[in-house]
């Protein structure tokens, strides 16, 4: 059986990939530093883990290894810490830097053995955040840099037995976007403006994601390696300025 | 005076822009040639109007007579900026033919004729380990879009790979090629942009609106022809002997940034 780790799979877009997964006949492992959730998909395995640990991500390479041979790595978890750099902690650094880059960084070196010997193929989330800023954002913006640049060294260095690539999302409409529209002073006029800036005409949804990550991971993406694809609805395509402005 | 006995030519000389960055190669002591479609108002500048040339940058007669005057005149050219441009304020299906095949004229086919004339000049200028300097006018525009500016954004981009080709082919001569790449500029263009009849204004305020646009910036202002003008001196000038085939963005951080959700 082809085994698919999906990291941080417990809501938003990692629970879209693992169900995606399963429906494209892996089988799934997902994983987060939470127990299993009700919602995640039956046909889905999981363990409690956090990657960003070695001891986590050793674990849980071990409970996919039980299920089958590791075919496929989605490196989704990850958090953000709204704060400059002046008022980001130790503490911040660790959480941020241990989650989107050593637990990335943790997961590729657990499974790159396995897949050297019999390849395999690693989807990693990035971010539009990682070429041009968000306010208050730094160090997520910055470790998700790391993850583009570490996208392209591990295709370099372990090709042509794996393949590896990142998404670069956009919005996603997760709980947390929908909290973020419900907190603001005129939420029907943030969403307004929200949709204006996306030439597609609406924001995207997990699945748009996992919809990417699925074709990534099959072999009508034989020769894509080292790339980085923006999935965000054309939005950065367009000038930052306000849309409807002129 | 970090320009001092070189020869630049400057296209579009007499916009806004043009007018800036030939004011201050001749503070830097460089002998200017303005080239634009009409003269204008001269330049007072501390040093002197630049010599100017009539031209259509996109008449080949028209270049090769310039060139054949520097020639006579200067007999070199150390320094050459493509500034001259020209903007549509339309998406594609309101662009007429013409007015997409003037756009390219002016935008591209200018930059194309104007260093395809000066590069023999630029050769001569290129001597004993001195390098001479092309600088073209990209925008940030060629990278991301605003809306109801098709032709300009496709003329930019053409630009932009055009000074990368430049800088591989003519490098070995000693001619360094780069492309600055504006964001809102404080120019007759951008007013000409608030308050024309296209995309721009559409019956706005124009206080506000330019309030608004300055405070998507994260420097919260627009820039102004002198702070291109600074970019332009330093690119001409010999520190940036080893700059090449970059293009470089002046936007005060407008594309630094993603857009962001106003909550």
């Amino acid at each position: 059986m082809s085994v698919a780790i999906v990291t941080g799979a417990g809501r938003g877009i990692g629970r879209a990939i693992a169900l995606r997964l399963v429906a494209d006949g892996y089988t799934v492992l997902g994983c987060g530093r939470s127990a299993r959730g009700d919602d995640f998909p039956k046909g889905a395995e999981w363990v409690q883990a956090s990657v960003a640990e070695t001891a986590g991500a050793e674990q849980i390479l071990i409970a996919a290894q039980t299920l089958g041979r590791v075919t496929l790595l989605v490196n989704n978890a990850g958090v953000q810490v709204e704060k400059t750099v002046a008022d980001s902690t130790d503490a911040d650094w660790d959480l941020v830097i241990g989650a989107n880059c050593r637990g990335v960084f943790n997961m590729c070196r657990a499974v790159l053995p396995g897949m050297e010997q019999s390849g395999g193929v690693i989807v990693n989330i990035g971010s539009i955040s990682a070429t041009a800023a968000d306010p208050s954002m730094a160090l997520y913006n910055a470790s998700k840099a790391f993850v583009h640049g570490l996208t392209r060294s591990i295709a370099v260095d372990h090709g042509p037995k794996v393949r590896c690539n990142a998404i670069a999302p956009g919005w996603i409409l997760t709980e947390m976007a929908d909290d973020a529209f419900a907190l603001a002073n005129d939420p029907e006029a943030a969403r307004r403006d929200a949709l204006a800036r996306h030439p597609v005409g609406r924001m995207g949804t997990p699945e748009d994601i996992a919809n990417m990550v699925s074709w990534l991971a099959s072999d009508q993406a034989a020769y894509v390696s080292g790339a980085t694809f923006t999935v965000d609805g054309g939005m950065t395509a367009a000038s930052p300025l306000n849309p409807g402005l002129f | 005076m970090k320009l001092q006995g070189k020869t630049a030519l400057v296209t579009g000389g007499r916009g806004g822009i043009g007018r800036a960055i030939c004011a201050r190669f001749l503070a830097e002591g460089a002998r200017v040639y303005a080239a634009d479609l009409s003269e204008g108002g001269s330049l007072e500048a501390p040093g002197g109007d630049a010599e100017f040339v009539r031209l259509d940058v996109s008449r080949e007669d028209q270049v090769r007579e310039a060139m054949d005057r520097i020639t006579d005149e200067a007999g070199k050219l150390d320094i050459l900026v493509n500034a001259a441009g020209i903007e549509i304020e339309k998406t594609i299906e309101d662009t007429t033919l013409d007015e997409w095949n003037r756009s390219f004229a002016v935008n591209v086919t200018g930059t194309f004729l104007t260093s395809k004339y000066a590069l023999p000049l630029m050769r001569r200028a290129a001597t004993n380990g001195t390098t001479a300097s092309l600088i073209n006018f990209g925008s940030y525009d060629g990278f991301i879009a605003d809306p109801g500016l098709a032709a300009y954004c496709a003329t930019k981009g053409a630009v932009h790979a055009l000074t990368r080709a430049m800088a591989c082919d003519h490098g070995p001569e000693g001619i360094r090629v780069n492309a600055i790449c504006p964001g809102y500029i404080d120019t007759p263009m951008l007013q000409s942009f608030f308050t024309g009849d296209g995309s721009g204004g559409g019956g706005k305020d124009i206080g506000e609106l330019q309030q608004a646009v300055r405070d998507v910036h994260p420097m919260r202002s627009y820039g102004t022809p002198d702070d291109i003008a600074n970019l332009v001196n330093w690119l001409a000038s010999d520190e940036a002997r080893y700059a090449s085939g970059q293009l470089w963005v002046l936007d005060g951080g407008l594309s630094a940034q993603v857009q962001q959700m106003k909550l």
